[in-house]
Parts: C-alpha cells; structure tokens; sequence
C-alpha cells in the first residue's frame, strides 16, 4: 500500500541533455527548515461531514483527536514565522473554508528555460524566413506537420503573424488530446472562450542568462535578490496570519516565490491516493466497497457503523485523490505525468475550500541544449493538455471563474539553435495566463528576430508587469507595496488594450 | 518495517490522558437479544465465542462446538494447555531471529498466534501486554521483551496454572526486567525515588485514577510512599539470555512507609498487595476485562457478581474468566456482529481463515499501518482501540494486507463456473465469515456482473470476492 502513495515516474518525458549546474533545482527554499508538520485529515477533502465543524462553524474546541480520528489524507510542511499551535491552524481552515472562495493564483514553473521560440513560431514570411534560418535543424514548418516536423496553427488576432507550435495544439496528429493552447486561447479576442494570454517574449533587462540568477529575480519579482518572494511579500501584506494552506508549494520544501516574512505557508510533496486495491488486477475494488458500505447497520451498532463509515470515506477520499498517482488519465489529464499529479492536487485543495489562494508548481526539464526536439515537444504536448484539463478540472469543481493560472520560466532562448540540435541559455521567455477570468489573446508584442546582438529575443514585457497585473486586477492589494521599482509599464496588448483580467 | 513510528512515541506521563477505557457501569443490559441459549450453541454464538476469545472459528470449532453449551466450551478454551501446530514461520525461507530483527519479533509472536492450538491463550497473552504495555522502542536488549512475553503467557496459560491470580501476575511483572527497564524502576533508589513505575501501578495496572463515583483513588503520598516500597530492584542483562532482576538491599528505603493510611516497612510485595486489596481493584480488572471480550456494556447486577467470583477465590483468573466468558452479553447482536476487530486480532483471524503462515514480513508491515504493532505499544497505557482502529488510513491497510494474502493463495481455474458456484467456492475458502444479508446480495450480484470469459478473469473475480468478504466492512467486526 505504502509503494502507491509515491509520485509516478514521469515516463514521457524524456531528459534532454542538460548542461551540469543545471542539474539541480534552484527553485525550492534550502536554508529555512520547516516549523512543524501538519496533518491534514482525510475530511478536509470532503467537507468534514462527520460531526466535525463545517459551514459557518469552526474547529474551536475539536481536539486534534477527535479531529484526525478519520484518518491522514497527508502532511503538510509548515512554514511559519511564529508557532502555531494545530489548532488553531485548523481554525483559521475551518473559518475559511466557511467563506466564499476567494481569487487564487496557481503559479507553473518551467524549469530550465523553456524554448519559447519554438513554442511560439513567428509566422509572418519575413520572419519566418529568418527563424528557420537561425535553427534549421529544429525549426517547425507553416502549416500541417510534414516531412518529420513539427507544423504550426495561426493564432487569432496576431494578423497571421504568430502560430502555436503545433506540439502543444489540440488534435491527434499533434498533442494527441482534444484540447490544448489552440483551445484555451479560441479566437484570441479576449472574448468569452478566449481564456489564453500570451506574452511571447517576457523577461527582465538587461538579462543574465544564469539559471539561478535568473530565478531568484522571477521569484523574488525584482531584479535582485531578496529574502522574500514576491507573493510571499503579497501573503504579508494582505493574506492569513494563522493558516498556512493559504499558499502551498506541490513539493518538498517551499518555493521561493512564497517565502514571507510572517505570514504562515506550507509545502505539500503528496496526498494519498491510494484506494482498496487488489495486487496483479488492473481495476481497484473501490466501486464495490463503496456499495458494501452503503448496507445499513442496526441502530446501536457502533462497531459496524464505524466500519462501514470508514470504507466509505475512504473510498470518498480515494476517489478524490485517486487520479494523483498518474497510473490513470483523469478527466484528460496526460497519464504518468508529474505536472497532471499536481495540477490534480491543486484542483483538489483549491476545490476544499480551506484558504487556499496560492498554489506553486515546479515542473519539468525545459534546459534543452542538445536533441532539443524529442523532449520539448513531449513536453509541450502534457504542458497544453494538462493545462486545459486543470481548466477543466475547475470547472467540474465549479471554482473555473477563482482561479488564474500563470505559466513562467526562468529565460528563453537563443535564437539560434546550436550543432547539437538544441538551444543554449537566451532571453525573452514566454509567459502564459490562463483562466475563465482572463482575457485571453496576444497580451504583449512579438520582437521579432532579427533585432538583438546577442541573438537573444528583445524583451517585451517586463515580467514585473504582468505580476503588476495579477496584483492590481486579480489578487487585489497594491502593487506598489509588493513589487519594488514600480510602477512597471501596462501590459500592451495587441488590440491596444492592457488588461489583463475580464 | 519501518518502526520509527513506534519508536518515537513517547511515554505517556500525564494523568489525564490514555485512561483505560471506562465501561457505563449503571446501564441496562442491551435490549432485545439477550433471550440466547446457553446451553446449546448455535453456529452464530460459536462464531462470537471464537472471535470474542480467539482469532475467529475453524470448521473445526463449528463442528465441534455447535449444540453444544457455552460453559463446555468456555471451560476447554480455560483448560487446554497452549501449543502451537504445524512448522514455525519464516522470513524469506530463513527461521525467524527475534533477539536479531525487531521485525522478526513480531513475526514471532504472529506465528505463535497463528499456529496456536489454543487460541485463548494467545489472546489472553496479548490483551495482558496490552494490560502492563512495555514497549521494545525503549527496552534493550530484546530478550527481555521474550522473558515478559513468557510471563504473561504463563498467566494466560490456565490449565497447567489453573490457579494463577492477578496478584502473582502483578508482583511478577513489579520485578520484570524488562519493565524495570521500562518504567525506570531501576532507577528507584533509596534517596532518589523514582515514582514512575508506583504510579502507573495505581493507574494504569490495578486501579485506575478514580473509583466509580469519580473520587481520586489514590494520592501524590500514596504515590511517594509506595515508590520507596518498590525501590531497590535492578537488572542484571550481563548475558541477556539469562537476564534476571536482583534486589539491592542497600538499595531500598529501609524505612517505615504510609500507603493509603496503613504503616510499615514495606517491599515490593506488600506494595502489590496494598494496591490489589483497594476496593477499586475488582471492578477496575473486571471491566477492563469485560471491556476485551464484551461489546455491550456492563451492568451493575453483572460487575458484582463477577468482582465477588475475582475476589472470592483470591484474585484468581479462571473463575472469572470462566464466568466472563458465559455471560449472555457476550452473544448479544448476533445477527450483527458489533466490536470492532483489534488489528492483531484482524489479521491472524485473516491468516487463519485462509491456512496462510508467516513466510515474510507482510503481517508486522501492514499491523504498523494498521495501528497496532505487538511489542511496541504507542504509549504505557496500551493501545486507544474500539472505534478508533477504524481510519481511512488503517482501513487501506485491512484491506491491502488481505488482498496480499489471497492472491498467493491456490485458486484453481473452473470453467464454465455459475457466478453463484464461484460465490460458494469463495465463501468456503474465507472460512464462511458473518456477512450481513444486504452484503452477501450485493457480493453475489459483483459475482454476476464480474466477467469470466478467460482463466484470468475467473481468477480475477474469486480474488476479489474473497477479498470483498474477508476484508470488506463486514469483515472488521466480530
């Protein structure tokens, strides 16, 4: 039992080769050990329909006990600057979770530096012209995918000037799942469906191609380092001081983007997922235990009444956590993937109502400096699904219009490609934000390629602009107060237009 | 295994918490069921009894025991000496080593448990190490773990020792190495007491904090005074083989002592003795006793009775157990089986309903998830058990670990196999397990509705039907 609560194996998606500093992450906290370890119940997944406070209640009173009676669903890492008793750190879940959700951020890391011009491809002849010439040997064609090469789909509303690499499109000739970027972006209006911004060329200047570098100012939302991260600095300002699922890391120790000052947040490696499992059959015994547990027992019947509550909250949990494991595609989720396991866990605990409003995600292997195409386009294919599952995923939850998800990486690359068939450290990265309340479309200018002496892309958007955006539109605060150096520039989108949000 | 878990906890030292479990003792008995016939068992009350002071029937035990009445079979399961057939377990194919591997202890005791021809016995074992819980996690060296365990099973061994008392039990266990170890009493030395083992004596092992009308049943001097009494005993585990206790006179307090206002100069056996002769003794024993056996709870009329049969002959086991045992209570709710099953209790039940042995270290693997590993009790005063065994954690467990154990069973492949013939064949093969009649329909309709059109699928459907039967919610109450 104990083997099936493990993270899967992320088959599919294959390590290019990777330069040697880069091997390790440089994304999670290292020097601030956790404070405590919090359990958290098996019924925080599913409402606390046993006799423990819900709804306009709270956990006062309930002791860890009688609280935890029902079994772990899992642990959280704590992170807090002042001790918190558990308790009260229930609590304030509790409290929460008896509010109306509020706007949440689900933050995905690329990490490595994700190629973005191969993720999106200027289309437009000139252009094109020059992109396939700087990285012949990885470049996409116009059009279907032919001749062994990945092909391109025109995004709306860029005048045919930019196209999705078709890796990440929906079709089964491409990510080979009904729904991807083409999808979530629709026509690119910003109109309803149209739920996809795209920043194609956002960074920081002048930039510094080093991964830890380069990291640390993303994550702090400055161009130095600093203690805090800028949703941590957020959290201070304006989040819970007492619960620390306010903004959770989906691993072992905390992301440097919400390390705070005071406020309270955890990291969360894993939930169990495991369900009543019987070795060597393909199926689990879940749906049947789930009918034995609905058989009624005498009134007065403690012992088989508790047994039989027992299998079917486990069940109930099991269900809820099952597809975590990535042994089985969910609700579209790419199978056997790391990033479906967490976008899965995230939905969960944004879906349990307990305070959540951060959620941080560090994912994948984007360093591709040789046999770049194998990895990134896998890659790219369970980046675009996953992410359209997620949106579905919320909106089965019906949580669709509370959450916002940004997808970021530390750089971009260069522009051209080098004789191993991959691409070395650059600049211009692409930035995504998705989410029912976004307004979707070309968010910031293309630079083009042709135009910088390094051969990196030219800086469009300030990255500190687009957290300027998620602070001031979506979250709420004043970004002033979290980012320093501001105010950055609006966003400039396409239709002239600079909001990010509606 | 992993027993880190078991190992970190720590001793218990607050008052307050890990009471034993108190038992409504003002209650009418439970309504309705009571009307059984003691004198002529039906298969359901051989079940009960079999469950209740073992690890579940045999076919063997149906046959032997059914018409028959309760005190004949009470009386052998009193009187028949422990033993234990077929081939010792092993791990891995090699002979378990339970002074080497803290995993193979466990397995040793689950291999006793399973073989044992009398399974009270072992049952009774395990519910006094429950009783005076000494966990290995703080006891070194191991041996003196195995020396305890063969006293308690001398105690619960009563034919050959029929006449075995609670008080020899206690003093017994006052001077055991492995809890001198345990409670620090070797560390209870005239001019420095240690007080940890006199507490417990009162609270945890013979009389509880407070009397039935919730009056403290002894004081913070009682607790002093009695721990000069104890004081002056060490270990010598020079050869651990031969661990013994010794007592120091130099060591004790050699002095007049006031416990619970009587004066003396008293040692370690008259510490015992003042503590069993409190009026708070036989009811706190009997209920914790009742409390193992019986799920209903205990009258008034029934709490006299047997603390007058415990104190009558002396403190003595087996004419209490003998009447606790025959006691209507007992089988009530036949129908529907109302206690949940201990884990140790679930899982040799299961290895014996299915003639499995301990071959690996699957049983002491899936107790730790459970929540109950022998030999390593969370805290000195036993497990919590009742109803917190059940948690969606341990109820994974139960399950998982029965669902490894019939699938390395034998199951022949029969084809063209009726789903009602495949429920049949599967319900023998669990050793025909209560199943309430809402289950049993709903299991033989998964019978129907599971595919058999290849060996793998016929396979597939007899493992988890017997899977379903044995472990399902059904299968956690005895």
């Amino acid at each position: 039992m104990t083997d099936d609560l493990r993270p899967p194996t992320t088959s599919g998606e294959a390590h290019a080769l990777r330069c040697a500093d880069c091997a390790r992450s440089d994304s999670l906290v290292t020097d601030l050990p956790p404070t405590s370890a919090l359990p958290i119940p098996a019924e925080a997944l599913t409402g606390f329909s046993d006799g423990v406070p819900h709804a306009r209640r709270t956990a006062r009173g309930v002791d860890r006990r009688t609280f935890l009676r029902n079994g772990l669903a899992g642990v959280a890492s704590v992170y807090s600057a002042t001790h918190l008793d558990w308790g009260s750190i229930w609590e304030a879940a509790v409290a929460e979770a008896a509010e109306p959700m509020q706007k949440s951020l689900v933050c995905v890391f690329l990490n490595g530096g994700n190629d973005g011009l191969n993720t999106i491809v200027p289309v437009s002849s000139t252009q094109y012209a020059a992109y396939e010439a700087a990285r012949s040997n990885i470049a996409r064609v116009i059009g279907p995918s032919a001749g062994g090469r990945v092909g391109t789909t025109p995004m709306g509303g860029t005048g045919s000037t930019l196209a999705f690499a078709n890796a990440g499109v929906s079709g089964a000739g491409n990510n080979g799942d009904t729904k991807g970027f083409d999808t979530l972006y629709g026509d690119g209006s910003g109109g309803p469906g149209s739920d996809l911004a795209v920043f194609p060329a956002a960074d920081y200047t002048p930039a510094n191609r080093s991964h830890f570098e380069s990291r640390d100012y993303w994550f702090a939302g400055a161009l130095q380092k600093l203690q805090t991260g800028w949703l941590g600095r957020w959290l201070d300002l304006y989040g819970s001081k007492a619960n620390p699922l306010q903004a959770v890391s989906l691993d072992s120790s905390l992301s440097k983007q919400i390390r705070t000052g005071s406020a309270p947040v955890c990291a969360i490696e894993n939930l169990g997922g495991a369900k009543f499992q019987l070795p060597s059959m393909s199926g689990d015994a879940n749906a049947e235990i789930a009918k034995l547990a609905g058989v009624g027992a005498a009134a007065g019947n403690d012992g088989l009444a508790r047994a039989r509550q027992i299998y079917g909250l486990t069940v109930d949990v099991s269900n809820r956590l099952g597809g975590l494991r990535g042994t089985q595609p969910g609700g579209g989720y790419p199978p056997n993937s790391d990033l479906s396991r967490k976008l899965q866990l995230a939905a969960t605990l944004l879906g349990a109502g307990l305070g959540t409003r951060i959620v941080t995600v560090d994912w994948g292997s984007f360093d591709t400096h040789g046999d770049q195409l194998p990895s990134h386009d896998a890659q790219l294919g369970v980046l675009s699904r996953g992410l359209a599952a997620f949106q579905a995923d919320l909106a089965a939850r019906g949580i669709e219009d509370k959450v916002v998800t940004m997808v970021f990486s530390e750089f971009g690359r260069r522009i051209a490609s080098n004789d191993s068939a991959g691409t070395d450290h650059g600049a211009g990265g692409m930035m995504l934000v998705s989410g029912s309340a976004v307004r979707g479309g070309l968010a910031g200018e293309h630079p083009g390629v042709l135009v910088d002496d390094d051969g990196d892309l030219v800086t469009t958007t300030d990255f500190r602009s687009v957290y300027q955006a998620l602070i001031a539109e979506w979250l709420g605060g004043e970004p002033g107060a979290v980012l320093p150096g501001g105010p950055h520039p609006a966003l400039k989108r396409y239709d002239g237009g600079s909001a990010l949000i509606g | 295994m992993s027993l880190s878990r078991a190992s970190a906890r720590k001793r218990r030292r607050a008052v307050s918490a890990g009471r034993p479990r108190r038992h409504r003792l003002s209650l009418p008995p439970a309504p309705g069921k009571s009307d059984v016939d003691l004198s002529s068992m039906s298969p359901a009350m051989v079940d009960r009894l079999f469950w209740r002071a073992g690890f579940g029937p045999t076919a063997q035990d149906r046959a032997q025991w059914t018409g028959r009445p309760v005190s004949e079979a009470v009386g052998w399961l009193l009187s028949t000496p422990a033993g234990v057939a077929g081939s010792p377990g092993t791990r891995d194919g090699k002979p378990l080593d339970p002074t080497a591997d803290d995993t193979d202890l466990v397995l040793s005791w689950i291999d006793r448990m399973v073989r044992s021809t009398n399974p009270f016995v072992e049952r009774l074992t395990f519910f006094w190490h429950r009783h005076w819980a000494t966990s290995r996690a703080e006891v070194s060296p191991p041996q003196l773990m195995l020396r305890q365990n063969d006293v308690l099973r001398r105690f619960a061994d009563l034919g050959p020792n029929a006449n075995a008392s609670f008080r020899d039990l206690a003093r017994e266990l006052t001077i055991d190495p492995a809890m001198l170890r345990f409670l620090t009493g070797e560390r209870n030395v005239r001019g420095a007491p240690n007080e940890n083992y006199a507490r417990e004596l009162m609270e945890l092992f013979g009389l509880g904090v407070t009397d039935a009308a919730g009056k403290p049943n002894y004081s913070e001097n009682d607790v002093q005074q009695l721990s000069k009494a104890l004081s002056g005993w060490q270990v010598d585990d020079r050869d651990p083989d031969q661990a013994k206790s010794y007592f120091t006179p130099d060591r004790w307090y050699n002095g007049p002592k006031i416990v619970f206002g009587s004066f003396g100069n008293y040692k370690y056996e008259d510490a015992v003795d003042l503590v069993l002769a409190r009026p708070s003794h036989a009811p706190f024993l009997v209920s914790k006793l009742w409390g193992e056996f019986v799920a209903a709870p205990l009258d008034g009329a029934t709490l006299q009775k047997l603390v007058a049969t415990y104190t009558g002959s002396g403190l003595k086991l087996r004419p209490l157990l003998e009447q606790l045992l025959t006691q209507p209570a007992l089988f009530a709710s036949l129908d529907e089986p109302d206690m949940v099953k201990p884990p140790v209790v679930f899982t040799v039940g299961a290895m014996r309903a299915l003639g499995a042995g301990v071959t690996g270290t699957s049983a002491a693997d899936h107790l730790d998830a459970m929540g109950q590993v022998p030999y390593f009790p969370p805290t000195v005063a036993g497990w919590e058990g009742g109803l917190s065994w059940l948690n969606t954690n341990t109820a994974l467990a139960r399950f998982g670990f029965v669902a490894e154990l019939v699938a390395e069973q034998k199951i022949d492949d029969v084809l063209g196999e009726t789903a009602s013939a495949a429920y049949d064949r599967a319900y023998a093969a669990v050793g025909s397990p209560w199943l309430a009649p809402g289950t049993e329909k709903l299991i033989r309709d998964y019978a129907g509705r599971a595919p058999s059109s290849s060996t793998k699928l016929r396979k597939e459907r007899q493992l988890m039907l017997r899977a379903l039967m044995l472990a399902g919610p059904d299968g956690q109450v005895m």
